[in-house]
């Protein structure tokens, strides 16, 4: 590069060989982007310490039960810790119109779809990077409590492995979700309020229908919701919805499904989790396409 | 600074547009926040969509409750609240953050300099819009949920102890959730800074330490804003949520005054900041 | 009257308005002038209260600004003409800002029909152009038909007929007794409608001076310009005569240090044919980029010292 700045002939090579946008130098532009933001260096960071404290706030309130099993708290995190990639999904995706910064990205890129597929790749890569010191965060969490009752945390262990693969595939698809959202709603709020309707609230309205316990029901009449049928409409509606399809991939295969729904496993609750995300961009993509940006 | 007269207003100029100069006054910033918050489209279709989404969650639960659950008529009415809330948070937060994303502070705190009437304005304004739809979000909820109890659901009976307090608590519940938006939006002053922490302050932070029952996770529940959704719930519910916890037991109005605290502490630290930093 | 006091607003380590004085006075449109980001929006913004100097005062008829009892009929502020919920009718917003003095809506349809809104007073302001902003934003400050204006760049984005107007109303303004502040970053906009010009650079004062005064500082004021046949003679005739000549393309000769009529004399001694002549008027534009360009080398210069 600075062979090229200082002489006159390897500038009008440069020149010669100039050629449009393409993904990959999309991709980088997009990660710079991203990098350069403030937000989302403080989501990430917020990401990892919540999920490192819940886990090892409830890894010890536990630790006190008899049949404690660390790893059983290291998903305990991820509740909240799934906001973080969420809320930075969105901001990238809906960031750019509501910033007016599209303009210059689409007179840039006048294709438009290619901006779209790196931004995924740039927030899938920056979601993996969290989500990998989050992980790190939730075992570093169970420690203290497993060395209290004097047991051994064996990550290798059946299903472990799985387990922590699951946990960070999770954290990314929740951005890729918020990515998919902010870019089809165009719009921060509509799209923040939606992601978090879809992952946070309408589980919680879902276990209100199925648990009478939450919505202070008498233990005593419980008995009721035991003759239910193994697989309800409120379960796999529940099961279906994003976050609650992705948690699954945190659990292990033998875990068995939720209660009242589908068992999907790891896999299938992974496969449901990325049919949202593909629906939702292929959608976004469409309306890239076929609408005006403003 | 010198020579401005003090006591009766000389008349400097001659009055030239309207008759009364008299200035800034509180009404007046109300009146203001009123037209602004009225004539804001979007706000319009969000009012609708949290009575639509009370409504709804009411009679889709309603379908759900079987006789042996414990629920009661006024659980069946009021269980769109935990959906609703989303509506009213979102109502507060643009109410309050709106101003600075939209670059209206500046018209607004250039025309009320002191400031502090337009907070107070906007958390009186959003009171009142917050009350008047949760009234009609109940209203709604009555009869979305007529199909539920002509079926398994029992019936509305307000001689349930408790069961008329959950119908009023409803609506308290409701206007406390949009004024901690408010105050949310006011002193992060982004929609979605407020909106985040207070979806985690009303719902989520609830449900996650719901998880882990303990002594500290229970009385951290206890004193968090979701305490306020206790004003829903009737006498019997109530008590079956002491039986349950561990931490303080808050009684009937305990998680209204919890919840309120919240929206004091958290309007008093927006009105701090407002009166300290600038306006961009 | 506007009176700015050894103002200084820091962010940081950096000072946006440094040791900033001069005043705004009735009857008079103060031209605030200065390159990007020379301070002139933040000293508004701190005149209008929205912010805190980090020292020093401003001060509108005396008073902090938060101190008046009727901002709105005391000052007339439009600072960016995107301060407006997007989501708002131009009619909705003008009513809200109204109801905060009592000031009724046939006020707010007067300055509507004013500023030539009529047909997009119902439209949501988030569809406006921005001269459409821009006469939302004047409109709002004309409002409380306050006896000071503050005008951030009202002319941006308005077409020309948008310019005239905006030039005719100023001056209306300021003979009826008003004080008007009007920055921009154009000399040439100024010179047609300002009186009185501050140019301020990097944060400090350059300049407080009538358009007249700063227009002689250019480099071309006092120049007396002749077009001729026969350059070489009249140019020896007056080098003797004791003045200092610049040729100039196109048989023009640039005359420093004697009069028109000294020229026309010496003209006629030599035999010189005149096609024209004149004094130069000292170009603002050329005086204001010597003042900007003087405060940037003094800056340079005081670095290496």
């Amino acid at each position: 590069m600075s062979a090229a700045a200082t002489a006159p002939h390897a500038a009008r090579t440069a020149s010669n060989v100039r050629s449009g946008p393409t993904v990959a130098r999309v991709a980088a532009a997009e990660w710079t982007k991203l990098t350069s933001l403030r937000s989302a260096w403080w989501t990430a960071a917020v990401t990892v310490l919540v999920g490192g404290a819940i886990t090892y706030l409830s890894a010890r309130a536990s630790s006190v039960d008899p049949g404690f099993e660390p790893l059983d708290s290291l998903t305990a995190g991820l509740v909240l810790a799934q906001v973080g990639p969420l809320v930075l999904g969105v901001l990238v995706g809906a960031g750019e119109f509501r910033t007016g910064a599209f303009r210059s990205t689409f007179t840039t890129v006048p294709r438009r779809w290619p901006v779209l597929v790196a931004q995924t790749l740039a927030v899938a890569a920056f979601a993996l990077v969290t989500g990998v010191l989050t992980t790190a965060a939730g075992v570093v969490g169970i420690l203290p409590s497993a060395m209290s009752r004097g047991m051994t945390v064996d990550l290798t262990a059946d299903g472990g492995p799985g387990m922590l693969l699951g946990m960070v595939l999770f954290l990314v698809g929740m951005a890729l979700l918020g990515l998919a959202l902010g870019a089809l709603l165009r719009r921060t709020v509509p799209a923040l309020v939606t992601a978090l309707l879809l992952v946070l609230v309408l589980p919680i309205v879902l276990m209100l229908a199925s648990d009478p316990l939450v919505g202070g029901g008498d233990a005593a009449t419980m008995a009721a919701a035991a003759d239910a049928p193994a697989t309800t409409v409120v379960g796999t509606l529940g099961v279906l919805l994003p976050g609650a399809a992705g948690s699954l991939m945190t659990t292990s295969a033998s875990a068995g499904g939720m209660e009242g729904a589908p068992d999907l496993g790891p896999v299938g609750g992974g496969l449901v989790l990325a049919t949202w995300v593909l629906v939702l961009l292929a959608a976004a993509a469409l309306r890239l396409r076929t609408r005006d940006v403003r | 600074m010198t020579t401005v007269p003090a006591g009766p207003r000389t008349n400097e100029r001659t009055v030239r547009g309207a008759p009364d100069r008299r200035g800034v006054s509180m009404p007046r910033v109300l009146s203001a926040e009123w037209t602004k918050l009225t004539s804001v489209r979007s706000n319009a279709w969000l009012a609708l969509g949290t009575v639509v989404a009370a409504a709804g969650t009411a009679h889709a639960l309603g379908l759900f409750v079987r006789p042996g659950d414990g629920r009661s008529g006024s659980w069946v009415v009021t269980s769109g609240f935990v959906l609703a809330q989303l509506g009213f948070l979102v109502l507060g937060a643009l109410v309050g953050a709106g101003e600075y994303t939209t670059g209206t502070a500046r018209t607004t705190f250039a025309t009320v300099p002191r400031r502090l009437p337009v907070l107070a304005a906007q958390v009186l304004v959003t009171a009142a819009a917050a009350f008047a739809v949760a009234l009609v979000a109940l209203g709604a909820s009555v009869l979305a949920t007529a199909p539920a109890r002509s079926g398994d659901a029992p019936a509305l009976d307000l001689s349930v102890p408790g069961a008329s307090r959950a119908l009023l608590g409803f609506a308290v519940a409701c206007v406390a959730v949009a004024l901690l938006g408010t105050g949310l939006g006011a002193l992060l002053r982004r929609p979605a800074d407020a909106l985040v922490v207070g979806v985690l302050l009303t719902s989520v932070g609830d449900h996650v330490l719901a998880a882990n029952p303990g002594l500290v996770t229970d009385t951290v529940r206890a004193f968090l804003p979701s305490s306020g959704a206790r004003l829903v719930q009737d006498d019997a519910a109530l008590a079956a949520l002491d039986a349950t916890t561990l931490g303080p037991r808050l009684g009937a109005w305990g998680g209204g005054g919890v919840a309120a605290a919240w929206v004091v502490v958290v309007l008093v630290a927006a009105a701090y900041r407002l009166r300290r930093h600038d306006v961009r | 009257m506007i009176e700015v006091e050894a103002l200084t607003k820091r962010y940081g380590s950096t000072a946006a308005v440094d040791g900033l004085t001069f005043a705004a006075r009735p009857g008079m449109v103060t031209g605030f002038l200065g390159p990007n980001g020379a301070g002139k929006s933040t000293t508004m913004r701190v005149v209008v209260g929205l912010e805190r100097p980090t020292s020093g005062t401003a001060t509108v008829d005396g008073r902090r600004y938060a101190d008046l009892p009727a901002p709105l009929h005391a000052v007339g502020v439009m600072l960016d003409a995107r301060s407006v919920h997007p989501g708002r009718t131009a009619y909705a917003h003008l009513v809200a800002m109204a109801k905060t003095h009592g000031i009724g809506r046939a006020r707010v349809r007067e300055v509507i029909a004013q500023t030539g809104l009529e047909p997009a007073a119902h439209r949501r302001a988030g569809t406006f152009s921005l001269g459409m902003s821009q006469r939302l934003g004047i409109a709002g400050a004309l409002l409380g038909d306050p006896a000071t204006l503050i005008l951030d760049e009202p002319v941006n984005g308005l077409d020309p007929d948008g310019v005239l107007w905006v030039r005719r109303l100023v001056r209306e303004l300021a003979d009826e007794g008003r004080t008007v502040l009007l920055s921009s970053h154009l000399m040439h906009e100024l010179a047609l409608c300002a009186d009185r010009v501050v140019i301020i650079g990097r944060g400090r004062l350059l300049a407080d001076a009538s358009v007249r005064e700063i227009a002689d500082r250019s480099e071309r004021a006092g120049v007396v310009r002749v077009r001729t046949t026969d350059p070489e003679p009249l140019a020896r005739e007056l080098l003797a005569a004791g003045a200092q000549v610049t040729p100039q393309k196109g048989g023009v000769l640039h005359v420093r240090a004697v009069t028109v009529e000294d020229v026309g004399t010496a003209a006629l001694r030599c035999g010189a044919t005149v096609l024209e002549l004149g004094t130069e008027s000292g170009s603002l534009e050329e005086a204001y980029l010597k003042l900007t360009g003087d405060a940037v080398e003094y800056r340079a210069a005081g670095g290496v010292r």
